[in-house]
């Protein structure tokens, strides 16, 4: 594909563009949606198209181009060219990174296997099964497989290629209408797929939650499981992001070199993960992706930028562009030093939550927020667990951060449809969470 | 392309499929972001692509392409025959489609200004006009982020049961969130949207710059003028747009008959709605909720569902009793009835799902003076911000951005964040009066896997809700 990158290059410079990234994909995705114990659908996409950025003196524009005939390229081009030309310059533009750049393979990001595997449903079938063993009734979930290739050219020297697989699975198992659990696994290489691992969570979250009663509220300790509290951290992913700070969707505004959470709390970006979902070798300007340290010790160190973003602050790129907008690969809570079970002996009389869902903030610069927790809650008195029901969260983003009591030593990579950007946690334990529920 | 579609569903018969169904898409449109005044750039979408739906064997199987060839087409008519057949042997009673009466058509929604003739720096003067009606104002907005986007979506349907839909609908929107910070304080309207379906006159009637200049000013005021909101039993009033959120997740959610049957599960959740529910009060008699796609100019708008089914507008709640779920064809076998045309995909390359399309709560006989005139001590909530509810669309949190105290009939200061969480019934069993006058605003509804967020409007009537429970932070 790179010919293709190629000549969308030559003709862009030739029309007088200055910056020019593209992005060419490759990618074969499949999925099987399943629900009450069975397939109800299963689908497959091919997709190949380019993503492109142009800059004409500090005019950008982008856009996604499928149909990739030399004829449409260049009409495509001619069309952004004639869209920029009357448009007012964005004057906090900066450029893109400087090439050629030298990448390292990352371990554990490709396997053959998922590009040859012709049948999923197996995997499927064993997930459902063992939430049934565990006691579930109804089982429902779904799966992916993956496989991309990604051609990068950009107008500063660079061409780099990558190619990754990953398989994951998510399920939620049922007992009645009010006892549920959920356990997720994404992997990158097939040896280490374990849908068994997904569904027996599942299942035994739903058989512990069985007969719940209704919920407090109140300030209490709550554990939070990991596939709980990475979808709080997927929210702050976002919030790390200079442009989200910038357009006021962060609760990190005015924060850098502030103390934002407990001390035992070091969070960073992992591009280079391996094994992880979000991995890649590099940022959509070409920069090898790698390890940054958002908030270390509590400390806000950094938000995640691209070249430009970088130069306007007088930084250096974190590689993590999109161009417009710098994101997140892999968000990571380092963990700490205590067992599961030491963590939760801490708590005498607290509440372990599962998973939540439908995280919404009030106001996004003040981190207020409410989240919803989904399938097993617990009340946790004296090691023993008694599941309760229609609770809320109702607390503020960075007052749970400061709040972090104890986290657990094991980590759990997180990536499902409330998880978007991938999230490796502990077992987290938090002080005083504001806990609501209906009074009505 | 009518030929390309018309070649899918053969192919897919020929090679096995007892039903088939192909849809092009082509999106076309531009959208452009301003932050913090800085032209952040503009985005071209140029878009197409066609998805090929089957039955085969009872499963059901999924394929698209946006390469637009017969052989890429076969090919990919081919693969979602095989995973049709494939998910077949994991099933324990095959999937069937209800009956229905299927059109050959063509409609569009006609622009008076099309928005394919204006340079995109015509467009951003809309942008830049938002931004200087607010800095007019005096508020100090630190933080404004402004969006602007349309698109023109043409769609071709085929079913091997007849259908034969194309359509042309263009949509135009614009979006702000706004930082206001003064005395030492902020709020924020985060992703405030007006939108439509039809041309940029629609937007430019619209005047989104009031409406943000409406919010700016309610903060600043809130700032300097907001107390606490009265906590235990009052009575609130919530406007057409808390009537419209309220409606969408109360109401729309749980009875989308996917959801009903546990379909969605595993993403957007269940609902504590089931199929015998049919006729069972949920509401006062003065609440009736309707869902209608085929609303003029709505966000929501269509004519004919992605399964070719002819669109209506949908009585969900009728004085309280509730009437009809949201079906697509798949979800009205079960229940053996027709399907209202609910199936919506966002794009070529995603299945039809259960969805809503504009739902509202309907006028009652209030003006809004009589329906705070009885009011001791209550609350008017005007708009909101942090919103969620639980997965079975039972216990439900909404936070006023502006709203007022009501005493003795009269509205007086602002108060700040008052917190309604409440059960669905409690919250339609609570409402003894209704508006006169409906205003809808627009959203974007989540569902699906992979995620599909199709244009929505919500809204409806002032409605008055007695005895309830409201909190304060």
């Amino acid at each position: 594909m790179f010919d293709v990158n190629e000549f969308i290059l030559k003709k862009a410079k030739e029309l007088g563009f200055g910056d020019v990234v593209v992005l060419g994909y490759e990618t074969n995705r499949r999925q099987v949606r399943f629900a009450n114990n069975e397939i109800t659908v299963a689908k497959n996409w091919h997709e190949r198209k380019v993503e492109l950025f142009v800059e004409l003196e500090k005019r950008v524009a982008g856009t996604t181009i499928t149909e990739l005939s030399e004829e449409n390229i260049e009409r495509t081009l001619k069309t952004l060219l004639s869209n920029m030309k009357g448009m007012a310059p964005k004057e906090d533009y900066y450029g893109i990174a400087e090439g050629p750049f030298e990448y390292r393979d990352i371990p554990e990001t490709f396997d053959k296997a998922i590009v040859e595997l012709d049948e999923p449903n197996e995997y499927v079938e064993r997930a459902i099964n063992a939430a049934l063993e565990e006691g579930a009734k109804r089982v429902a979930g779904v799966l992916y497989t993956d496989h991309n290739r990604l051609y990068l050219t950009t107008s500063n020297g660079v061409e780099a290629f990558d190619e990754g697989t990953g398989i994951e699975i998510s399920v939620r198992a049922f007992i009645g209408d009010l006892e549920s659990g959920h356990g997720t696994n994404s992997v990158r290489v097939l040896k280490k797929f374990d849908p068994e691992s997904a569904g027996r969570k599942a299942g035994e979250i739903a058989k512990l939650a069985q007969n719940p009663e209704q919920g407090p509220e109140g300030k209490f300790d709550v554990i939070f499981d990991p596939l709980a509290f990475a979808n709080l951290l997927s929210y702050m992913s976002f919030m790390t992001s200079a442009y989200a700070a910038e357009a006021g969707f962060s609760f990190l505004v005015n924060k850098l070199g502030q103390k934002v959470a407990s001390e035992i709390v070091t969070i960073k970006d992992v591009g280079n993960m391996p094994n992880g979902y979000g991995t890649r070798k590099f940022d959509d300007e070409g920069v090898p992706t790698r390890e940054t340290t958002i908030i270390e010790g509590g400390t806000f160190k950094t938000f995640l930028l691209n070249t430009s973003m970088a130069r306007k602050y007088r930084a250096e790129t974190t590689g993590n562009a999109g161009l417009i907008m710098p994101h997140a690969w892999n968000i990571l809570l380092e963990p700490g030093d205590y067992t599961k079970e030491e963590l939760f002996s801490e708590v005498k009389k607290g509440i372990y939550i599962t998973n939540v869902w439908y995280t919404r903030f009030q106001n996004y610069v003040a981190g207020d927020f409410s989240t919803i927790p989904r399938d097993g809650i617990f009340l946790v008195e004296n090691g023993e667990l008694k599941p309760i029901r229609n609770i809320r969260v109702s607390d503020n983003f960075q007052r749970i951060l400061e709040g972090i009591k104890a986290l657990g030593k094991e980590s759990y990579h997180i990536h499902w449809w409330e998880v978007r950007t991938p999230v490796s946690t502990p077992y987290v334990l938090v002080k005083d969470v504001g806990i609501t529920r209906a009074t009505k | 392309m009518h030929e390309l579609v018309e070649f899918a569903v053969e192919k897919a018969l020929e090679l096995g499929a007892s039903y088939a169904e192909a849809r092009f898409e082509e999106k076309n449109g531009t959208s452009l972001a301003m932050k913090n005044g800085n032209p952040e750039g503009l985005e071209i979408l140029a878009d197409r692509g066609m998805g090929i739906r089957v039955l085969a064997d009872g499963g059901m199987g999924f394929a698209s392409t946006n390469v637009l060839t017969k052989e890429s087409v076969a090919e990919a008519v081919k693969k979602a025959v095989k995973l049709a057949k494939a998910a077949s042997r994991v099933r324990n009673e095959p999937i069937v489609f209800s009956d229905e009466d299927f059109h050959e058509v063509y409609y569009e929604v006609k622009m008076r200004k099309d928005f394919r003739d204006v340079s995109p720096e015509e467009k951003m003067e809309l942008l830049r006009k938002v931004e200087e009606e607010v800095k007019a104002t005096g508020v100090n907005v630190p933080m404004r982020y402004l969006g602007y986007s349309d698109q023109v979506w043409h769609k071709i349907i085929a079913n091997s049961d007849g259908a034969f839909i194309e359509s042309i609908i263009p949509r135009v929107s614009v979006t702000y969130n706004l930082v206001v910070f003064e005395n030492g304080q902020m709020e924020q309207a985060p992703f405030v949207q007006r939108a439509f379906s039809g041309g940029l006159e629609l937007i430019e009637k619209d005047e989104p710059w009031s409406w943000a200049v409406k919010d700016v000013q309610a903060l600043k005021k809130l700032i300097y003028e907001g107390k606490k909101p009265p906590e235990g039993k009052v009575d609130l009033v919530i406007s057409p747009e808390v009537a419209g959120i309220a409606v969408h997740e109360s109401v729309g959610h749980p009875y989308e008959a996917d959801r009903i049957f546990g379909r969605e599960a595993a993403q957007a959740g269940e609902s504590f709605v089931k199929p015998d529910m049919l006729g069972e009060r949920i509401g006062s008699e003065a609440v009736t909720v309707i869902e209608d796609p085929t609303i003029p100019n709505s966000w929501g708008f269509y004519l004919y569902d992605d399964e070719g089914v002819k669109a209506r507008p949908r009585y969900l709640i009728r004085n309280g009793i509730i009437t009809e779920f949201l079906m697509n064809r798949e979800y009205a076998a079960k229940l053996g009835q027709r399907s209202n045309a609910a199936a919506r995909a966002i794009n070529y390359n995603r299945e039809p799902i259960v969805r809503m399309a504009n739902t509202y709560l309907a006028p009652g006989d209030y003006s809004f003076e009589e329906l705070i005139e009885d009011i001791k001590l209550g609350v008017y909530m005007v708009s909101f911000n942090e919103w969620n509810i639980d997965d079975r669309r039972y216990q439900q949190r909404y936070i006023g951005r502006e709203a007022y105290l009501i005493e003795n009939g009269e509205i007086k200061h602002p108060v700040r964040r008052p917190i309604l969480e409440i059960t669905t019934k409690a919250l339609w069993s609570s409402v003894d009066a209704v508006g006169k006058e409906i205003e809808m605003f627009p959203g974007t509804c989540g569902k699906g896997e992979p995620g599909q967020g199709v244009p929505v409007w919500m809204g409806g009537a002032h409605a008055r809700l007695r005895d309830i429970p409201l909190r304060r932070p």
